[in-house]
């Protein structure tokens, strides 16, 4: 346990000078109460009091589009180099639903067969997380969940009291960033602080009525057949917006390119979603998942349920996103409360 | 940055070495890998990729006691299937592979084996029928049910008179509408079932068909008291990755199933929960 | 929709020509505007005809025929089917020529109502029709949807058919592509938009660019049946969003006759 301490007024100078050493990507305040992780070059220019941004720092594990494979059919035999675009970067003032977010991608792409694009790009990546104080809004559920705490996942993880912020050292990586910065240690009287803001916590963040975290695996068990999903199935628009902003959805697609040589070419991978129209369709016609309810169904499982199975989490991190963006008012914490409702 | 050569996404190459128009729809593919065997179980599949066109998962259709190469029966169904038929001996194609979980072999050794397959179901099922064909002596009593809709949907229709005429195979093949020269049986697959004499205690039936056909067939063996651990199955999903991640091939079953790595080859017992076979 | 042909495969470059009916050759001039890829697509086909950059004329057979703009009287409609035969593949490209685009605004009116407001009283002299998209007059290979289109998919088109591989129009709202390019919402800036109705495919440019989706690329085929539930959130009308859909999209209509 190792803690230091950053003044404020010095924040400045702690991007400009990790700023010199690699790429920092903070939350950038884009207009309508809407942030996003952006390159920046200064404090001035990160929102340190944000609400989720439109898409998680999952962009940087996994980009949007990302090349695979190169190859080139000029021989009769194909030639091809698997390729990878991975830069040295730090992500500043990640809130901890967004930490939870990357532990459990972690988790999935490091499973055998292991994902080398995904593994190779992360152990590039400095994680500086940022405590909340508060909710950010009313469609968070971090508490339920567990994760308005830290729970690890970070290199250096700051916390703001007042005129400065404590910072956890939490990996010998970070212990040499802070160190080359020539940040002091924390003192008693820091410690003490950092103790009362997590005290002050424990009642803004109080556990959400209505959805006891504790019995949902109890009430997913049950819930296949549910009604629930057909009344969310008559409002989705399947856009896909739920599963593209959430921290833990990772489906994704493939597809070839050939340039216009028409020799050689690529291969990408595209995020994708379980919500859209063909995604569990199969080419001789049969679609396995064609109901609109069935999808809404998927994602919720594939939050509640199925993970707990395999990765002893859930996978929903609380950070509201999939509510936020929804087109059809879809709410997941109202979509918990009326499982729970239905079960009793 | 050379770690990322050791990338899963990386292709072997292949080189067609025979093939074999099979039927309008069907064509079949033997297939070389320049890096040697494929290594593959029955009842595993392949990602083959047509550079520039995308990729498609394949059930590799051979027994690996047939060492040297593999084969492929492909149904002209998506755009690169439909691609692939137009391919023939020295083309190249790139394999990731072998994926998924094959047939319980282990588990079945020792008992008595009933095949059932529907149309292009034959396909993955050959891998199995043939590794037991070679390896005749550690099963007991063997049957192969095969079902198509019409006499010229037949596949591997040499290779199934071989079957026919073994002395160590009990063969029927039914088909859903007759052709002047057919001489065998008209009526659905299922019609089958009630001929063959099951003993419950010590029989695996391994049924492999399009998913409306698991439903009656399914029904048939629970008539027989075959126990639901005992009927096999080679579900049907999108596999585009095989590695268990993109989540094309998930099944709606309260355990979390990913077709391409948990499967296809499931029990009855194990699926049965699932929305759709 | 999906495609599917043969390759174009000739000893030559393939002979490729381009032509227009009832639009603004705005699609026409996307393709001047390619820049570099345009050398490279002109290293891989041979323009016969392109009216808004060359002169010259072929009275052989096309390999491949670009058709921009909707068809609204008979002539267009002849000539149409002249050109689709001598064209061994046909790609409609542009909102006109895929889905009628504006031009299928005509058909909200009564055709004589239309001429005479036009050509004035003499206006059974000039023959007009009700607007139709190009599928709805021939056989239509492949189509790049979008007023105007997205240049980007017309080369993964084209390429597509010079290998005779079909190409499906990507049928998922445009919010789809919009989210993965972190756009602000434009509901949450207060602006009706069309993209969670609208097929994607053009990357979201729009609204990349800051304007909203009109949806010139067409209805997506399975949309959202309750729109109230949609647009409530935001305390909008459903009629207010079919309103703005038949600037783009009134030639559906003959779709669903």
């Amino acid at each position: 346990m190792n803690y230091h301490i950053l003044k404020k007024d010095e924040l400045d100078g702690f991007v400009k000078k990790l700023a010199k050493k690699m790429k920092v990507y903070a939350p950038v305040a884009k207009g309508h109460d809407n942030f996003a992780f952006e390159e920046v070059a200064s404090a001035g220019e990160i929102a340190l009091s944000y609400i989720p941004t439109i898409l998680p720092p999952k962009k940087y594990f996994m980009p949007q589009r990302e090349k695979l494979l190169d190859f080139d059919l000029t021989g009769g035999k194909p030639a091809d180099r698997a390729v990878l675009d991975a830069p040295e970067l730090a992500i500043f003032a990640v809130h901890t639903c967004d930490l939870a977010g990357i532990q459990c991608l972690n988790m999935v792409f490091s499973e055998k067969p292991r994902d080398y694009n995904y593994i190779l790009r992360k152990e590039k990546i400095f994680i500086i997380g940022l405590e909340c104080l508060k909710y950010c809004d009313g469609n968070a559920g971090c508490a339920m969940v567990g994760n308005h705490n830290p729970n690890g996942g970070y290199d250096l993880f700051f916390t703001d009291l007042g005129d400065r912020f404590i910072i956890h050292v939490n990996t010998q990586k970070g212990e040499e960033l802070v160190e080359n910065m020539g940040l002091a240690k924390a003192a008693a009287a820091d410690m003490a602080a950092l103790d009362k803001v997590r005290e002050g916590k424990k009642q803004a963040f109080a556990t959400e009525p209505g959805a006891d975290p504790k019995k949902l695996p109890e009430v997913f068990a049950r819930a296949m057949e549910s009604k629930i999903w057909h009344e969310l199935g008559a409002r989705c628009v399947s856009c896909g917006n739920c599963t593209n902003v959430c921290p833990t959805c990772y489906c994704f697609d493939m597809a070839d390119t050939i340039n216009l040589d028409m020799k050689t070419g690529f291969r990408t991978r595209t995020w994708d979603s379980c919500q859209f129209e063909t995604f569990a369709a199969v080419a001789g016609g049969e679609n396995f998942r064609e109901e609109r309810a069935n999808r809404q169904r998927h994602r919720f499982y594939r939050k509640f349920k199925y993970p707990l199975d395999k990765f002893y989490r859930s996978f929903c991190t609380g950070c509201g996103r999939c509510t936020r963006t929804c087109m059809a008012k879809i709410s997941l914490k109202d979509t918990l409360k009326a499982l729970v409702a239905e079960h009793k | 940055m050379t770690e990322i050569q050791n990338s899963n996404w990386k292709l072997r190459k292949g080189q067609i070495i025979a093939a074999k128009q099979m039927t309008a729809t069907e064509k079949w593919f033997d297939i070389k890998l320049e890096d040697g065997d494929l290594d593959h179980e029955p009842g595993q599949f392949v990602q083959v990729e047509l550079y520039g066109i995308g990729e498609a998962p394949i059930s590799v259709c051979s027994s690996p006691t047939r060492r040297g190469s593999f084969e492929l029966t492909v149904r002209a169904a998506g755009r690169l299937t439909k691609h692939m038929q137009g391919m023939g001996v020295g083309d190249w194609l790139g394999i990731r592979g072998p994926f998924g979980k094959p047939f319980p072999v282990k588990l079945m050794t020792g008992n008595d084996l009933l095949f059932v397959a529907g149309g292009l179901g034959i396909a993955p099922l050959r891998s199995l029928i043939n590794y037991v064909i070679d390896n005749r002596r550690e099963f007991g009593k063997v049957d192969i049910l095969l079902g198509c809709k019409t006499p010229t949907d037949m596949l591997f229709g040499s290779e199934i008179a071989g079957w026919q005429k073994r002395l160590d195979v009990n063969f029927s093949c039914t088909v859903d509408r007759t052709a002047p020269d057919w001489k065998g049986n008209v009526g659905l697959i299922t019609s089958l079932i009630p001929g063959v004499t099951i003993n419950p205690e010590k029989t695996f039936a391994v049924v492999v068909g399009p998913p409306i056909m698991y439903k009656f067939v399914i029904a048939e063996l629970l008539k027989k008291r075959l126990p639901e651990r005992q009927i096999i199955l080679s579900l049907e999903r999108h596999m585009k990755c095989g590695m268990g991640k993109c989540g094309h091939c998930q099944i709606d079953h309260p355990k979390n199933y990913y077709c391409c790595k948990d499967g296809p080859t499931f029990t009855y017992e194990e699926v049965k929960e699932s929305k759709k076979l | 929709m999906k495609t599917e042909n043969k390759p174009v495969t000739t000893a030559a470059k393939p002979k490729v020509a381009f032509f227009d009916f009832a639009s603004c050759e705005g699609c026409q001039l996307q393709i001047t505007n390619l820049g570099e890829s345009l050398l490279d697509i002109l290293g891989a086909i041979d323009v016969v005809e392109f009216r808004e950059a060359i002169s010259e004329k072929w009275d052989g057979d096309y390999d491949v025929v670009f058709i921009e703009g909707s068809i609204g009287d008979p002539h267009a409609e002849e000539r149409l089917k002249k050109i689709r035969a001598r064209a061994k593949v046909l790609i409609a490209y542009g909102a006109c020529a895929c889905t009628g685009g504006v031009n299928g605004m005509k058909n909200s009116f009564q055709i004589d109502e239309i001429r005479a407001s036009v050509y004035g009283k003499d206006y059974k002299l000039f023959a007009s029709t009700a607007t139709k998209a190009v599928h709805q007059v021939v056989k239509v290979d492949y189509s790049i949807n979008g007023c105007p289109i997205y240049a980007p998919e017309l080369v993964e088109v084209l390429k597509h058919a010079l290998r005779g591989l079909p190409y499906t129009v990507p049928d998922n709202p445009v919010c789809s592509e919009c989210k993965l390019n972190e756009n602000v919402c434009m509901y949450e800036r207060g602006l009706a938009c069309l993209g969670p109705w609208t097929k994607a495919g053009c990357n979201s440019w729009c609204v990349n660019n800051g304007n909203i989706c009109y949806g010139c690329r067409g209805e997506v085929s399975n949309p959202a049946k309750n729109a109230n539930d949609v647009i409530g959130k935001y305390n909008l009308k459903p009629e207010l969003i079919k309103a703005k859909f038949d600037m783009y999209n009134k030639c559906k209509e003959a779709d669903a006759k």
